[in-house]
């Protein structure tokens, strides 16, 4: 029973980074799928998001600015509005830039926002990092919550710890894991509906043929930064929920680009960029393979260990990490070639006839 | 068929993860920025590991114990999918160690405290981690925090006459951390910073900052892991001559900066890092075993490694199973005093005395590791200077 | 403790910048051949630098080990030069090739993932910790030093910044010599301008692909095994932490052109040397801790305001 339990709380831990993932993934997707930005700097957009929250929810601290103790919803809502504020400013001066220049200019600023995080001591408490976030239904088992509207309304402080002791130590999981799913299958509905939109085809008709959009009357570059701003405030609340899972970020590791912007990239084009269910997928299924394949790997090399118990592999196992990741290179090579247009290739809402093959030489 | 083999082999192998007897979890930072630091506490986990079972195992029954490992790589996105793995699918009874202090943190608000699984550092040195919970006793570290060696290192500098000396720290969690809090004691000493400045790890070149920072003074304090640009750090100030005197702590300490730097540049170069006095029993009970493992005694954590990983053992022993609810309690009571005195290696003794009702006191490698309500140690610290091309440490009184 | 001779501005500021900016040159040439001959960033460019100094580091062990005879890095680098651009052709033949014809972002994905493939490879069969290149401090030049002191300027130079910036200046004139004299340099600038024209012009593209890898490769490689000399020591990130400031180098000097790269390499590697100057007063000019973003600014400022570089480089 405690093994079952284990095993869907391990599940629900992987639709939960994978749901934050897919958020990264859909965000990505409206500035990439739609418009054809070619945005590098993912992590910075998340870090923005994920900082605003904390120092929004958390409670007074002296390690950093405030925090401000304020809702939570309001502060998700300024993740999101502040990822897309900063957005807009790099929108202004950079949208015009080309394919890889974006993407180089993009990866510049990101490491800058990285370095602001890092270097403002006072605000962010520097490398150190932000912790005790709040996370969405644990976080009414914190006293602060449970003591104030609207929660005191319904019972004292007594009658609210009674009620948490009641249930099971992880009832908050399943909640938190589907909240993080609902929010996904909004972002996902409402993505669909613009697609269909005039506004979405005009995306796509910016995306295939930039000068014949522009001859026919379209605001090409004002579209571009909507896409852009759009695609980092869903960026900014991936990376507010992603505070609330870790409950701990930093300005460093946190927001690795390896992890935070390397891999939702490869999760967009697995999956296939430009259709929404893609990157959802795509989401899903590389995080699922990133963190099961410790597992499996770990054990493959214990079996391995028993069979040759007369050698050491003591060195193997230290460096089984490394292989890893060697292998999910490999495999993401084996996912470009055998489905050059992801697992789940993007359904043209207009056919324009046979795509022309235009070679880059 | 194919399919029916693998699906056989994915069953075995989640089986062979948990029909392990008493397992615990260890996420340590097998990869990530500081891989060459971890590598040596690694082989003291596994070194408690290996004395426990030769010792006739856990309880009565002698099972087995196990520690399943998983990779945190200093990361707190990686440390709390490690340990959501260990706890949820490799069923630990407890956790022993992530390295960073930022992994640590993260790990433990996010999955550990939640799920009631006790997390017993093994390096992990923020002063943050000393008020982080809330009414739950679950996080413990054998590691001193930062608070008492930036202390220790400050009176040291005093110690030596040093009056003015600037300051280098690597902008990562740890170094930044103990940088403060020696900044913060030396000033109260009356000494004086003549300047406090982070430095970007990893880069090709310090010369530029460690010209601006000696035309000020000789002395320089840096606080960095030699393996993420403290060896260059220290290289470019050697070669232009911008500093005379060094000074730093655990991240430095590394046979790799003596063969790389060369010990005749060393001559005035102190680093202090958290020890046992290497006259105490304990140590010297370590030492002897540490030796015939070739695992470095007094490298940095390397003993604490050992601790954690032994007391969790005892911890469990008193216990009297592997429930997680009540590894907290019995980890005080085999920690702390009173009780007969248990050294590195004597599992065989104290599980002799556990089962005929008795009380233990461990006195480990990294010496006593009584717990304060904060699930804290106090620590010693040594003094390690290079004689010989190797470094050798002198206890700080 | 320096300030008793004076002429730090140069010593400790300026030649360190050059020598920086050297190896952002170096490696910034192959990044913006790559650019404009085959159309995409390239990377996995710094894990090819980390992977040549390694093989050099491993020629120089065995001859070592095997032989007794201790080789110079320059000369243990020729081998490892040859295992690099061979690693570069077979990479480009099995992970680039089947995406020409593909949207760009296919190879730049691919690259990613060669750049986690050869990291992580070198990780598990060198090991993630150090290895040391060459032990002890270097101190400077006594020759230079006295000859400069008596006329009143010493400079302090160590050896091995001599060899980084004459090996430079070697490799930048055989690059000259090679783009703008052979017939294989000649198509590698025509496909560089425009790949229809040459393409009509009858130049065999894929010899000026392999063309383009071998003098990637090679500067590369020099560009690692010099970073190696200078950090005196080798890690397995070296070659991703210099990656950004190289393209930074690349866009600044225009891309496709190679001079042009090697002066952004310089600007760059001096800028970030200068900036923690003491200008004003005694403290740095900004604080080490941004020194990283000073490439970064430079960059997107002149991506803004100028794309296509210092030197006119090509648009796309």
């Amino acid at each position: 029973m405690d093994m079952l339990i284990g095993y869907s709380l391990y599940g629900i831990s992987l639709l939960t980074v994978g749901g934050i993932y897919a958020i990264l993934a859909l965000g990505l997707n409206i500035q990439w799928g739609y418009a054809g930005l070619f945005n590098v700097g993912i992590a910075g957009f998340a870090a923005i998001g994920a900082y605003t929250f904390a120092l929004m929810t958390t409670a007074p601290s002296s390690y950093h600015y405030g925090g401000l103790d304020l809702p939570l919803p309001l502060a998700i809502a300024c993740a999101m509005l502040f990822s897309g504020l900063i957005a807009f400013l790099i929108g202004l001066i950079c949208i015009r830039l080309r394919s890889d220049y974006l993407a180089i200019s993009t990866i510049g600023i990101a490491e800058i926002i990285k370095l602001f995080l890092k270097n403002q001591t006072d605000l962010t408490n520097g490398p150190r990092g932000i912790n005790k976030i709040p996370r969405v239904w644990e976080h009414l088992t914190e006293e602060r919550f449970y003591t104030r509207a609207p929660m005191s309304w319904f019972s004292d402080a007594q009658g609210w710890e009674n009620f948490f002791d009641a249930l099971p130590i992880w009832w908050w999981q399943p909640f938190f894991c589907l909240t993080i799913l609902f929010i996904v299958f909004i972002i996902y509905t409402l993505l669909e509906k613009a697609q269909k939109s005039p506004w979405g085809r005009m995306m796509t008709a910016i995306r295939e043929n930039e000068n014949a959009a522009h001859a026919a009357g379209k605001d090409v570059t004002r579209r571009r930064i909507e896409a852009f701003v759009i695609g980092a405030m869903v960026m900014g609340l991936a990376g507010a929920i992603l505070s609330q899972h870790l409950r701990l970020i930093d300005p460093t590791n946190t927001f690795d680009p390896s992890k935070m912007t390397f891999l939702v990239w490869v999760m967009l084009i697995a999956g296939g960029s430009g259709n929404n269910r893609g990157a959802i997928f795509g989401a899903f299924l590389v995080w699922v393979i990133w963190s099961a394949s410790e597992i499996f790997i770990n054990s493959g090399l214990h079996i391995f260990g028993e069979l040759v118990s007369n050698m050491d592999i003591s060195l193997l196992k230290t460096r089984a990490g490394y292989l890893r990741m060697m292998i999910i290179g490999l495999l993401l090579q084996y996912i470009l070639q055998k489905y050059p247009d992801g697992i789940m290739p993007e359904s043209r809402p207009v056919q324009t006839g046979e795509k022309l093959k235009k070679g880059r030489i | 068929m194919r399919k029916q083999i693998a699906a056989g082999l994915a069953c075995y192998i989640l089986a062979t993860t948990a029909q392990a007897d008493v397992v615990i979890g260890n996420p340590m930072a097998v990869t990530g920025p500081i891989p060459d630091l971890v590598a040596p506490m690694v082989a003291g986990v596994d070194l408690a590991e290996k004395h426990i079972n030769e010792q006739g195992g856990m309880f009565a029954s002698g099972e087995k114990f196990v520690v399943a490992r998983a990779d945190s790589q200093c990361d707190p996105v990686a440390a709390v999918d490690a340990v959501t793995k260990l706890i949820n699918v490799s069923m630990v009874t407890a956790i022993v160690g992530p390295v960073c202090s930022g992994a640590t943190i993260a790990q433990a608000e996010s999955v550990s405290i939640p799920a009631g699984v006790v997390t017993l550092s093994v390096s992990a040195s923020s002063p943050a981690i000393s008020n982080m919970e809330n009414g739950t006793d679950l996080v413990f570290r054998s590691a001193a925090s930062d608070a008492y060696q930036g202390v220790a290192l400050a009176e040291l500098a005093m110690s030596k006459g040093i009056k003015d000396i600037a300051v280098s720290y690597a902008n990562d969690d740890y170094n930044a951390g103990i940088a403060e809090v020696f900044a913060k004691s030396f000033a109260a000493m009356g000494g004086k910073i003549t300047s406090n400045e982070a430095h970007e790890p990893n880069k090709a070149s310090y010369r530029a900052e460690v010209a601006t920072m000696g035309s000020a003074t000789d002395n320089l304090a840096v606080f960095a892991y030699y393996g993420s640009g403290g060896i260059t750090l220290m290289r470019n100030a050697l070669e232009i001559g911008a500093f005379s005197t060094f000074i730093g702590a655990d991240g430095m300490l590394a046979q790799e900066v003596i063969d790389q730097i060369g010990a005749e540049n060393l001559g005035s170069t102190t680093f202090t890092t958290s020890t046992s006095d290497q006259s105490s029993a304990g140590f010297t009970a370590w030492k002897a075993l540490a030796d015939a493992a070739d695992i470095p005694a007094a490298g940095p954590f390397v003993p604490n490694s050992y601790d954690a990983t032994f007391m969790m053992a005892l911890a469990i022993e008193k216990a009297g199973s592997a429930d997680r609810s009540a590894i907290s309690g019995a980890l005080r009571s085999i920690a702390n005093a009173p009780g007969e005195t248990i050294l590195p290696g004597e599992f065989a003794k104290a599980k002799a005395i556990i089962a005929a009702g008795g009380d233990i006191h461990y006195v480990g490698a990294s010496g006593p590791q009584d717990f304060d309500e904060n699930g804290d140690v106090a620590g010693y610290f040594s003094a390690n200077v290079v004689k010989d091309g190797a470094w050798e440490g002198t206890i700080i009184d | 403790m320096w300030e008793t001779f004076g002429f730090e501005f140069v010593n400790f500021y300026l030649i360190p910048g050059l020598v920086l900016g050297c190896i952002y040159a170096l490696g910034a040439i192959g990044i913006t051949l790559t650019f404009s001959i085959l159309r995409f960033a390239n990377f996995a460019h710094g894990e090819v630098m980390m992977i040549g100094a390694y093989f050099t580091w491993t020629a120089m062990v065995l001859s070592n080990d095997l032989f007794g005879v201790p080789l110079h890095p320059l000369v243990a680098a020729a081998p490892a030069v040859l295992l690099a651009i061979g690693l570069f052709i077979l990479v480009d033949r099995y992970f680039y090739k089947p995406f020409r014809y593909a949207s760009t972002i296919r190879v730049v994905m691919a690259s990613f993932g060669m750049m986690l493939i050869i990291r992580s490879f070198v990780q598990a069969v060198w090991g993630p910790n150090q290895l040391t290149f060459v032990p002890g401090i270097a101190k400077p030049n006594e020759l230079v030093k006295n000859f400069t002191a008596s006329v009143d300027m010493m400079i302090l130079v160590p050896n091995k910044h001599f060899w980084i910036i004459a090996g430079t200046l070697v490799i930048m004139f055989a690059l000259s010599w090679l783009l703008t004299k052979t017939k294989i340099g000649k198509g590698m600038r025509a496909v560089s301008d425009s790949p229809e024209l040459a393409k009509v012009s009858g130049i065999d593209v894929e010899i000026i692909v392999k063309a383009t890898w071998f003098v990637g490769g090679f500067c590369a490689v020099a560009a690692g095994v010099f970073l190696a000399m200078d950090l005196q020591m080798l890690e397995t990130t070296m070659g991703f932490r210099m990656l950004l400031p190289m393209f930074a180098a690349a866009i600044l000097g225009g891309i496709g052109r190679p001079f042009g790269a090697v002066i952004g390499g310089l600007v760059i590697g001096l800028a970030e040397e200068l900036s923690v100057y003491p200008w004003f007063g005694n403290g740095s000019l900004i604080s080490p801790g941004y020194k990283t973003g000073v490439a970064f600014t430079i960059m997107v400022v002149m991506l803004v305001i100028r794309p296509s570089g210092l030197f006119k480089g090509r648009l796309f």
